[in-house]
């Protein structure tokens, strides 16, 4: 297990003092941030927030001299930390969030073509199933973070997310027909 | 089970080192079995992925006001009086007021736009729909709907919509019905 094999490291220098490359950043992402947050049962509107003070933090975090590498698994760190205390301020369970979307009503969206509507809510039944770090561990692993930066977001040994998403994977095949 | 199974995911997610995954790769070639998981499991991460992808798209697009059933229900319902309509006419006197006021009347009740982005076309002067003068041979209306009323999100390339023009002839029988696509000016909400 190496987990080192694709590190990332975005330049943060260059998004302290270019715009440009600070909306390169924002632009890339802002969108996989968004997605992890939705699908861990936070508002489209929360989430907004929830990444929106998440760039902000970035930003002082680089003003006051922050380490520049691994940005991406940071930014992850901050927004799942905050959406947890969203969550936990409005006293909502926190990694059994897929409640909300059970009823959820899919638009014709291009992704049906992969995923017809029960297949969606065979894989949300699925998801929801899951102890609340195969979810975390699950849908950072979605978003395409490597394990290492998994375990930088959730403050977990490589070996536990390695152990943790394969065991929510292994769970989701025994009950999903796709 | 054999021992490699429980490093199957870790392979396709290539986190192992080199030589565990040549390993896994030899054994892969062997094991009938773990190729059947590893297919199994390839295939649950990409549903994982579409389901992630769809629930917040969906979620994300849920402001939207109307489902598209509703606004073609109302669009139909629009056109059917469209059709009706003239033959209540035909019996009237020609010194009735010109029926392209109340035609425009009639095309402001059509439904709503549901993505604020697209203008209707109904904003700009209404230079085809409201014929200056009123003849009574024929009657030209057109019918702006929104490409979301028709088409699921994202068949259609933003801005684009569509027009029924339509021809009422005296007797009050649709003469013509000429459906077109249309680019209109597109405003970005974000």
């Amino acid at each position: 297990m190496t987990g080192d094999s694709v590190p990332i490291a975005l330049p943060l220098s260059r998004l302290a003092s270019a715009d440009g490359e600070a909306a390169t950043l924002y632009r890339e992402l802002r969108k996989p941030l968004l997605r992890y947050l939705v699908c861990l049962g936070i508002s489209s509107d929360e989430a907004q927030d929830v990444v929106q003070d998440a760039f902000l933090s970035l930003h002082r975090h680089l003003a006051a001299g922050g380490s520049q590498e691994n940005i991406r698994s940071w930014l992850f760190r901050v927004a799942h930390n905050r959406a947890r205390n969203h969550q936990n301020r409005y006293d909502r369970r926190f990694g059994m969030p897929l409640d909300a979307k059970e009823e959820l009503v899919l638009d014709e969206t291009p992704e049906r073509a992969v995923l017809d509507k029960e297949k969606f809510q065979q894989v949300a039944r699925a998801i929801r199933l899951l102890s609340a770090s195969e979810q975390e561990c699950l849908l950072l692993r979605a978003g395409g973070l490597r394990y290492r930066e998994i375990g930088e977001v959730l403050g977990i040994s490589i070996s536990t997310v390695s152990d943790t998403v394969s065991r929510a994977i292994k769970k989701l095949a025994e009950k999903c027909n796709v | 089970m054999c021992d490699f199974s429980d490093k199957l995911v870790a392979w396709l997610d290539r986190e192992l080192s080199m030589d565990e995954a040549s390993n896994m790769e030899r054994h892969l070639w062997v094991c009938s079995e773990c190729r059947t998981r590893v297919d199994a499991y390839r295939k649950i991460s990409v549903a994982v992925d579409a389901y992630c992808d769809a629930a917040s798209s969906t979620s994300m697009r849920r402001v939207v006001p109307l489902p598209a059933l509703t606004v073609i229900g109302a669009a139909a319902a629009v056109l059917t009086l469209f059709l009706l309509r003239p033959y209540t006419h035909v019996e009237k006197p020609l010194a009735i007021p010109p029926p392209a006021v109340s035609s425009q009347a009639i095309v402001r009740e059509a439904p709503p736009s549901p993505i604020k982005q697209v203008h209707r076309r109904h904003s700009a002067p209404p230079a085809h729909s409201a014929p200056a003068q009123w003849l009574p041979s024929e009657q030209a209306v057109q019918i702006a709907i929104p490409a979301e009323a028709l088409l699921p999100p994202g068949a259609a390339p933003e801005g684009v919509n569509f027009v029924a023009d339509l021809s009422i002839a005296s007797d009050g029988s649709a003469q013509r019905l000429r459906f077109e696509s249309q680019l209109v000016a597109v405003e970005r909400s974000r």
